[in-house]
C-alpha cells in the first residue's frame, strides 16, 4: 500500500481535561470494532463469496459484523468488484451519505487496478482514487478465510485508530473531487456538502478546498426532485428526463 | 408440425432475389441475404411461416472490407427452428432501416447497436444513450476503437514493485508473473 502523507494538524482550542477521556476513547473504539455493519455495495463477482462468509459456515456475524440495508444506517462500504464508470457515481453516492466514521474495503484485484479488465474502457481501475479505501482484500476472487482475514485486520485498525480513511476523504477532498471530475465530466456533483461536512467534523485542512472545489461551486445547480415515470404499455416513447 | 423448416418455405425463399441458404442443421438455417431485401425476409418469415420472435440484432464491423454485418436472429415457436438473417451495410455513413413496425423487441437491440457501433437505424422509435449514459466518446465496440489506448490515456496505474512487497519477494512469495510480462503482447 502506497503511503499516504497526511498533515498532522495540533488539536485546535480546548486541551483535554478529563484524565478518563483516553480510557473512553478506547473504549468506544472497541465497541465501534465489536459491532460493524457492513454494507455491500456487490458490483461485480466478488459478492459470490459473501453469503458464505456471512451465512453459518464462517459466520462472520460471531465477530459482531452484519449486513446492513442503507447506507446511513452502515459502517463499512464493501465494494467487491469490478467498479464500472457509471456504478462509480453510485457508489460516491451512496458513500456520502453514510455517517461518520465509516469505512470502505476494496474485495478482488479489480479494486486495486482493474484486475482482468484493467483495459476496458467501461471499468475505473483505482478505487483508491475516488474514495479513501482503508483496506484491500486482493484476489481472484478471495475466499471467505480471505474476506474474514481482512476484516479482522480491519478491527484491528479501527482499535489502534488506523483506520482513518475517512478523515483522509475531508482532508483531501479535492483531491478526491478532481479525480472525479476527471471521469464524470466538470458539471459533476452530489447532494452531500462534503467542505461543510469537513468543517463541522473540525477536519478541513488544507487540501480540503482548492481548484476543483471552485470549479464544484461554480457549476453547482440547486438540486431538483428527481422525476418518476411509471410506464403501463407499450409505447416507447420518451416519457422524461433522468436527473441525478 | 415438423420441427423442420418446411420445405415449401425453402421454395418460397428461393424466389427472393440474392439470397443465400445454408442449412446448419435441421432446426438451424442461416440466410445471407441483400440489406434491400431484408424487410421483405422478415415480413414473410413473421407472416406466413411462424417466426414471430426476434431473440436478437446482433452487429460485427468487418473494418478490412469496410461493411457491417447485422445478424437477425428468429425463432419459431411452431417448427422449434432458428433462421439467422445476415445482411452486409456499408460502414460509412453505416445507416440501415429498423424492423420495429415488424418486431417491437427491436427498438432495443437497434438503440444498443447505435450505441455500440454508430450504426443508426432509420425509423427505430428511439435513438438516444441506452446502457453507456456516462460515455462521450466514440461508439466503444468499433474495431478502430483503441481500447487499450484510451484506458492508458485516461488511468493511471498503481505500482507494481513497491516497497513492502519487496520484503515479501525475499521470503520467497510475491508476484510470480509480473503484469509487464502478462501484458506484452503476442508478436
Amino acid at each position: 500500500m502506497k503511503e499516504i502523507d497526511i498533515p498532522i494538524e495540533a488539536s485546535v482550542g480546548q486541551s483535554r481535561t478529563n484524565p478518563l477521556a483516553r480510557v473512553f476513547d478506547e473504549l468506544v473504539r472497541f465497541c465501534r470494532s465489536r459491532s460493524m455493519f457492513m454494507l455491500h455495495y456487490c458490483t461485480g463477482c466478488g459478492a459470490i463469496e459473501l453469503p458464505p462468509a456471512m451465512t453459518s459456515r464462517f459466520d462472520m456475524e460471531r465477530l459482531g459484523i452484519q449486513p446492513m440495508v442503507t447506507p446511513r444506517q452502515a459502517d463499512i462500504l464493501l465494494i467487491t468488484g469490478y467498479v464500472s464508470i457509471k456504478t462509480l457515481k453510485r457508489v460516491i453516492l451512496t458513500y456520502e451519505q453514510m455517517g461518520s466514521p465509516k469505512y470502505v474495503i476494496g474485495i478482488c484485484s479489480c479494486t486495486v487496478n482493474g484486475g482482468m479488465y484493467w483495459q476496458s474502457y467501461a471499468t475505473a481501475k483505482q478505487l483508491d482514487q475516488y474514495l479513501p479505501v482503508d483496506l484491500y482484500i486482493a484476489g481472484c476472487m478471495p475466499r471467505p478465510e480471505a474476506v474474514l482475514e481482512g476484516m479482522r485486520k480491519l478491527m484491528d485498525r479501527i482499535r489502534s485508530d488506523e483506520a482513518d480513511g475517512w478523515k483522509d476523504y475531508y482532508r483531501r477532498y479535492d483531491w478526491y473531487l478532481g479525480n472525479q471530475q476527471h471521469l464524470f465530466g466538470d458539471d459533476w456533483q452530489t447532494p452531500a456538502d462534503v467542505i461543510g461536512e469537513a468543517s463541522h467534523y473540525d477536519l478541513a485542512g488544507p487540501g480540503t478546498e482548492g481548484e476543483h472545489t471552485r470549479l464544484l461551486q461554480q457549476c453547482q445547480k440547486p438540486l431538483e426532485p428527481q422525476q418518476t415515470f411509471f410506464q403501463i404499455g407499450g409505447s416507447l416513447e420518451k416519457k422524461g428526463e433522468f436527473h441525478e | 408440425m415438423s420441427k423442420t423448416v418446411t420445405p415449401w418455405l425453402d421454395n418460397l425463399l428461393q424466389e427472393i432475389e440474392g439470397i443465400e441458404i445454408r442449412r446448419k442443421d435441421s432446426r438451424r438455417v442461416r440466410i445471407d441475404i441483400a440489406a434491400d431485401s431484408l424487410p421483405t425476409l422478415l415480413e414473410l418469415l413473421r407472416g406466413r411461416a411462424g417466426y414471430v420472435h426476434l431473440s436478437a440484432i446482433t452487429c460485427v464491423d468487418w473494418i478490412d472490407e469496410s461493411q457491417f454485418e447485422l445478424v437477425y436472429q428468429l425463432w419459431s415457436y411452431e417448427s422449434q427452428s432458428l433462421v439467422s438473417a445476415h445482411i452486409r451495410i456499408a460502414r460509412e455513413p453505416g445507416v440501415y432501416v429498423s424492423v420495429f413496425d415488424l418486431y417491437q423487441p427491436a427498438a432495443f437491440f437497434e438503440r444498443d447497436i447505435h450505441e455500440m457501433f454508430g450504426v443508426y437505424f432509420e425509423g427505430s422509435p428511439d435513438m438516444s444513450k441506452f446502457i453507456l449514459t456516462e460515455w462521450n466518446g466514440p461508439p466503444p465496440m468499433r474495431k478502430e476503437f483503441d481500447s487499450e489506448a484510451w484506458v492508458n490515456e485516461t488511468f493511471e496505474w498503481k505500482d507494481y514493485q513497491p516497497d513492502w512487497l519487496k520484503e515479501i519477494t525475499e521470503q520467497g512469495g510475491g508476484i510470480v508473473k509480473t503484469p509487464e510480462e502478462t501484458r506484452q503482447k503476442n508478436p
